[in-house]
């Protein structure tokens, strides 16, 4: 194997063990003795819990532990350490649930079965009290309160302004207002989730869990059961997929860490694909309203957008997305004047949380569409129309961010080039015989700078030990959750040191053995933040190892010591050096026994209030619409995409085609299906998510900048793409059939529905919905 | 999720198969492969207590073919055993195409033919085909043995006549006809791994270029298979246009009785029945006219 990996499609390093079942996953883990939990969980949207009876569960043989809300310390948490008073979740109820699957008590038994008869013999009235499940009813005068420090349902409103407004839209010659709506869908990662906890002697925990975020894991477990965060070790086994939906601390992981501590007992909980469907995190519903100005030559002149999000029952990660979604609406192009307010709601539904692309699928669904509507309207093409306001590098959204890098021009004629546009959408709507082809895209951060958690340590960390023998190790928090970061991480690694990728093994993910912190993985932060920390100990590493060889051959001072090979040599006079384990030996040496180890950080400071810098990307659906069932079939999907400098094309690729799946889904078939708060298709059945059957054929180019924030260059790539797909696809159904969506998803039925004339059922009547956020209400 | 406890026996002989079912009864539940059956037991939809997997019995897998007795499919015999088969590709390709419609390659690599039928699932996709190419079912016990229509197998959903000690031995379908084409045709959001929300087999005999007789049968739209016989009687003497048959499934489309779930609404449901119905005539007939005769000669006998 080659020593220079960057840029090379380097297989994932797990990836041998995922595919022959090798891998560890948390419930792959078993210790003896351990008990198996279970949980049991509201089936009633809103309720008071007039009585609990735990009695005869707790009796029946097998039963080694029944926890109820009472038994754990009322602290509560939650993802906003920075803001306490959005902190609104507790493990088990307290007298009270929010929604259908809220966790009321917890079991432990001798096995699985056990654990679940006891459920059934848990006594439990519910008081019934009046539920909201949408937007407006929770807005309503004299809606039902679901949490008492927050009268009016609206937890959370974020602005965002600059420019005159009132000026633009006045300067502006043609002006429209729209609103789009967008559902709830599931992060469907493979492996549900699942927790395994061991207590010691003294009460200390290790807890091996299906985590994004092992740090903020152990934070907050600590925090919930009174311990100090060092009395806590998470361990992250292998993860199948999170896409946001596991970087919270969750009910399993303290109810199997207090009966841990309780009984001395290891205690295992592994949720169920039901459960992860009915009660699991979800992608925030909203409702946008967008209004835009153009003058007559397409030249953007301002925006006001309003969003509601709908959070369900408890924040989650709601605070940030209202800020994304807001940051988001003002990406891609350069708006002269742009404001921004949204409110997340609380409603009795299963909370939502982050979601791959966080705000930005429903900031940019309604972003393009309304873009591409306006191009519609003002006889321009939609790429053209995009170009001319698109951003280059160096804009900036006043006070908030600056581009660095970006190819989003490029992007753009790239993919008209690849996709054929010009010529194919010369076509007007609903000619080409079901055919048709569209236009979404994106811009997406490459980690946040945001510091929501109140972490007092680096964003990341890496630790390498250089041993004699020839090989490194490498220590990281960083956690790969299937997008191949452990990959890239011992790539950029190799590359660094000039050794093999062979040389590398790796630890991560576990609090107690890698260096402090690291915030997890979100935001597709890992490549850039963990790269650079990674990048700044191999230099470490290699420093020391140059300062051996320079004295070894009496090197010049001017002369440069590369690594490369597996070799510390002059790069002038390459036959000056020695073997890179050599050189670690003689360092060490040198060193009186002192191993050879670097360690690095990467905090980013000064980068304004969103990230070090944006990918950008441009997507082109082609569709086939089927008049007569309204099915869309998604043919091909062009990707021009600026993720910074390609470290491993095979893993940008993969990631590519995991947010076309994702979009797909989003754009046409998957969703929640709530019903009086109880989720109708929780299951795979019913939860139509596309397979490897229905991806359509994916051609995806890269167009490489340089950025200087990046690791090699890099930026991110694993979530920008997702939020191009669904309004390119909705573009695409357009230019087939005629039928403009602004609603997601486009299922076969509501197509049909609206070529057909009939508005009802395509649920078009919403233009007369409102965003208005209402005055807040004085807080309890 | 847990299964019931429940005592699994691997007979090698039918002979052993049936003593069992004599035994157990209604208690018994037969295994083929599983893949209805596991499911329902997990989700505590059923719970026998005995469990009897006909996997070891040598010769129920076994698929036939012969020009003049037609297909014979051993109970045994697995969806992707169909959907491979030359003799089933090149003279019951609607059966093939039910076949593809079913499942993914992991599951009908399991899947048997008569579980898909002995499942009673409404929206079976084995099911439509089958019942509009005539077949039969033989239905074994220690009593002996009666063969039915397989229309008549179903009773509702998940419901069939079988007694709690018949097996569903073999399903026999009949020789291939003259002049003659069927298609199967499916819809679901999903191009693979979905339930159809609505599945539509249609067969025509052509002679002298008209229809001499044709078949339509629906799944997923009724309790069990929706045979309608009005309105393929209806398409009797009527001659194939370039588009054939443009209204010919806007009968069997009120006909039927779909309910509305989280799938498709009933009304859908019933626009969907008539569009498939005219594409699966449409294919129907194309395979039809690809015989020389249906144009000229009269075809040979016309009954099932
Ligand atoms: C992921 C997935 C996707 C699926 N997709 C489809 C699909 O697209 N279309 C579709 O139609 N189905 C689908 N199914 C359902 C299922 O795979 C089929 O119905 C299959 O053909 C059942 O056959 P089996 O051999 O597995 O039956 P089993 O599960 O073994 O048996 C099913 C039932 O029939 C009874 N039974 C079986 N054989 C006999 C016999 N010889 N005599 C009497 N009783 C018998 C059993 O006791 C049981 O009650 C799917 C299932 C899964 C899990």
């Amino acid at each position: 194997m080659t020593s220079r990996p960057i840029g090379k499609d380097v297989p994932r390093v797990d990836g041998w063990a995922k595919a022959t079942g090798a891998a560890l996953y948390t419930d792959d883990l078993s210790l003896p003795g351990m008990l198996h939990g279970a949980l049991l969980r509201s089936p009633v949207p809103h309720a008071r819990i007039a009585h609990l009876d735990t009695r005869r569960a707790a009796a029946l043989p097998g039963v080694k532990a029944v926890v109820v809300g009472s038994d754990l310390p009322a602290v509560k948490y939650g993802n906003w350490r920075l803001v306490p008073t959005t902190q609104d979740e507790l493990a088990l109820a307290r007298g009270r649930v929010r929604f259908v699957g809220d966790e009321v008590a917890a079991v432990a038994a001798v096995d699985r079965d056990t654990a679940e008869e006891a459920l059934a013999l848990i006594r439990v009235e519910y008081e019934p009290l009046p539920a909201v499940f949408d937007l407006d009813a929770a807005m309503a005068a004299g809606a039902p309160v679901l949490h008492e420090a927050t009268p009016d349902n609206v937890s959370v409103t974020r602005k965002i302004a600059f420019g005159d407004l009132e000026a633009g839209f006045g300067a502006s010659d043609y002006v429209r207002e729209d609103t789009f709506t967008v559902q709830a869908v599931s992060h469907a990662y493979l492996e549900p989730c699942a927790t395994l906890a061991q207590a010691d002697d003294l009460g200390r925990i290790t807890l091996w869990t299906s985590t994004q975020t092992p740090y903020i894991v152990q934070c907050l477990l600590a925090s919930t059961l009174g311990l100090r965060e060092n009395e806590v070790r998470v361990v992250k086994p292998a993860v199948g997929g999170g896409f946001g939906g596991k970087m919270e601390l969750r009910p399993w992981d303290v109810c199997a860490a207090f009966i841990a501590r309780r009984t001395g007992k290891p205690v295992k909980f592994a949720l169920s694909r039901e459960e992860e469907l009915a009660t699991g995190r979800r992608r925030h519903p909203m409702r946008l309203r967008s209004r835009v100005g153009f003058k007559r030559d397409g030249t953007l002149m301002a925006k006001d957008l309003q969003v509601l999000l709908e959070g369900g029952a408890y924040n989650s990660m709601g605070p940030t997305a209202t800020f994304l979604v807001g940051n988001f609406g003002a990406m891609l192009y350069r708006y002269p004047a742009y404001r921004y307010a949204g409110a997340h709601v609380y409603t009795n539904h299963a909370p939502a949380g982050a979601m791959r692309g966080f705000g930005a699928p429903q900031a940019l669904f309604a972003t393009e569409t309304q873009m591409n509507m306006a191009a519609e309207a003002l006889g321009i093409d939609p790429i053209e129309l995009r170009l001319k306001n698109a951003m280059r590098p160096g804009d900036e959204i006043p006070d908030v961010a600056t581009v660095g890098t970006c190819g989003f021009a490029e992007c753009l004629e790239r993919v008209a080039e690849m996709s054929g546009w010009r010529e194919k959408r010369r076509r007007g709507p609903g000619t080409g015989g079901g055919k048709g082809l569209g236009i979404g895209c994106y811009s997406f951060i490459t980690g946040g700078v945001f510091n929501w958690f109140n972490t007092p340590y680096p964003f990341s960390a890496a630790e390498v030990r250089a041993y004699a023998d020839g090989t490194v190790h490498l220590l990281t928090m960083a956690s790969d959750i299937g997008q191949g970061s452990d990959t890239v991480l011992q790539q950029i690694l190799a590359e660094e040191l000039g050794i093999r990728m062979q040389d590398v093994q790796m630890t991560a993910g576990d609090t107690a053995m890698t260096p402090k912190g690291d915030l997890g993985t979100w935001g597709s932060r890992v490549t850039l933040m963990a790269g650079n920390a990674v990048l700044e100990a191999a230099r470490q590493v290699k420093e020391e190892l140059a300062r051996m060889v320079s004295l070894r051959f009496d090197l010049n001072v001017v002369q440069e010591v590369e690594l490369k090979d597996g070799m510390v040599r002059s790069k002038f006079r390459p036959d000056r050096g020695i073997p890179f384990a050599e050189a670690v030996a003689m360092a060490q040496k040198a060193n009186r026994g002192k191993p050879v180890v670097g360690r690095g950080t990467y905090t980013p400071r000064d980068m304004g209030l969103v990230t070090p810098t944006f990918s950008f990307g441009a997507q082109v659906a082609e569709v086939d619409v089927d008049r007569e069932t309204g099915v869309t079939r998604v043919t091909k999907v062009y990707t021009a995409h600026d993720c910074g400098t390609v470290l491993n094309p095979m893993a940008v690729d993969g990631q590519v085609h995991g947010c076309i799946q994702m979009g797909m889904g989003y754009a046409l078939s998957e969703e929640l299906v709530m019903r009086d708060g109880k989720t109708v298709n929780a299951s795979f059945l019913d939860y139509k998510m596309p397979g490897a059957l229905d991806m359509p054929e994916c051609e995806a180019v890269c167009v490489e900048t340089h950025d200087p924030r990046g690791p090699f260059g890099a930026k991110e790539t694993g979530e920008g793409p997702i939020s191009a797909t669904a309004p390119a696809i909705a573009d695409a159904v357009w230019h087939a059939s005629g039928y403009r969506a602004t609603g997601l998803p486009i299922t076969a039925e509501k197509l049909l529905a609206a070529l057909d004339g009939d508005d009802s059922i395509a649920g078009e009547r919403r233009a007369e919905a409102s965003c208005a956020i209402p005055d807040p209400r004085p807080r309890g | 999720m847990s299964l019931c406890k429940f005592a699994y026996h691997g007979p090698e002989t039918l002979d052993e198969v049936l003593a069992l079912l004599a035994e157990h009864g209604p208690a018994a539940r037969v295994m083929a492969g599983g893949t209805d059956l596991v499911v329902k037991m997990s989700r505590g939809q059923v719970a026998p207590a005995v469990v009897i997997g006909l996997k070891r019995v040598p010769g129920l897998g076994d698929l036939r073919f012969d020009p003049v007795h037609g297909l014979e499919l051993g109970c045994m015999t697995r969806v992707s055993d169909v959907l491979e088969h030359p003799a089933v590709a090149a003279h019951y390709p609607a059966l093939a195409e039910a076949a593809q419609a079913t499942a993914t390659v992991q599951i009908r690599n399991m899947a048997t033919i008569a579980g898909n039928l002995c499942n009673a699932s409404p929206c079976a996709d084995n099911a439509p085909t089958l019942i509009a190419r005539g077949a039969s079912v033989e239905l074994r016990s220690p009593r002996g043995s009666r063969t039915l229509p397989l229309a008549e197998l179903f009773r509702g959903p998940g419901q069939t006549v079988l007694a709690p000690d018949e097996l569903l031995l073999c399903i026999t379908v009949p020789p291939p006809r003259a002049a003659t084409g069927f298609a199967y045709l499916s819809l679901s959001q999903r191009s693979a791994v979905d339930v159809s929300a609505v599945g539509v087999a249609a067969g025509l005999t052509l002679a002298d270029g008209r229809v001499a007789e044709a078949r339509i049968v629906l799944g997923a739209v009724a309790p069990t298979p929706f045979v309608a016989t009005a309105a393929a009687d209806a398409l009797r003497g009527q001659r194939p246009a370039d588009e054939a048959f443009p209204a010919a499934g806007d009968a069997p489309a009120e006909a039927c009785s779909p309910l509305g779930d989280v799938r498709a609404s009933a009304g859908y449901r019933r626009k969907m029945v008539a569009v498939l119905v005219r594409r699966a005539l449409e294919r129907a007939t194309a395979r039809a006219l690809a015989d020389g005769r249906a144009r000229t000669a009269r075809p040979a006998e016309v009954t099932p």
